[in-house]
């Protein structure tokens, strides 16, 4: 899956997980970007992104991330 | 801590108690709750019991019911699918459908049943492990 497709495909989760729809992502993209990102909605979307892609993240991988860009690398490799 | 397929029941009885003691809490006296009349009018067969007791009850299988109390509530859907009267008798049956080690997020699919063994309610729990 290319990599800018992954991007909407995890942006559509953000925008329903999070209801609000005018999130726009970006490789760049951190939690202090988007309102209400925060550690409680974070699990959900890793949640609803592992059911989403049916893939399983390691605890070590996701707390490395620095940005949506690394999340998606992370995708890219397992889809 | 918790594994897909891990499967638990629990036997709850909507008392009076339990009744007055929702609407002392949250005042709903919707007329389809506390008059037999109205409710006999629309069709049932005696006051129809709050749906939300029974959030009460999945409140209380998620805080007290487990194999450990070091759980939080992330997220709950419930669907009512038959009426619940006073002095009815549910089993709650609640299976792990899906477990995500990475955020330590159980998934859980549950549903009551009463004493006829109908379906009165359905739905989802997302518990995440403290």
């Amino acid at each position: 899956m290319e990599s800018l497709e992954i991007l909407n495909q995890v942006t559509r989760i953000f925008r329903d997980v999070l209801d609000n729809p005018g999130i726009v992502l970006a490789h760049e993209t951190t939690a202090d970007d988007v309102d209400d990102w925060d550690s409680l909605t974070h699990i959900q979307l890793v949640v609803a992104i592992e059911k989403h892609f049916k893939l399983r993240f390691a605890a070590a991988e996701i707390s490395s991330w620095k940005n949506v860009g690394e999340m998606c690398e992370v995708i890219g490799k397992r889809v | 801590m918790f594994a897909k397929g891990d499967r638990y029941q629990q036997e709850y009885r909507v008392s009076d108690s339990v009744y007055q003691g929702f609407i002392r809490s949250f005042q709903d006296r919707n007329p389809l709750h506390t008059q037999a009349d109205y409710a006999h009018e629309k069709g049932f067969r005696d006051v129809v019991m709050h749906g939300n007791i029974l959030n009460g009850f999945l409140s209380h299988f998620v805080g007290e019911c487990l194999p450990t109390r070091e759980v939080i509530l992330h997220t709950q859907q419930i669907q009512f699918t038959h009426p619940v009267y006073r002095n009815d008798n549910l089993r709650l049956v609640a299976e792990v459908e899906d477990y995500h080690e990475s955020v330590r997020v159980a998934e859980f699919r549950y549903y009551f049943v009463n004493q006829l063994e109908q379906k009165v309610a359905r739905g989802k729990l997302t518990l995440g492990c403290l």
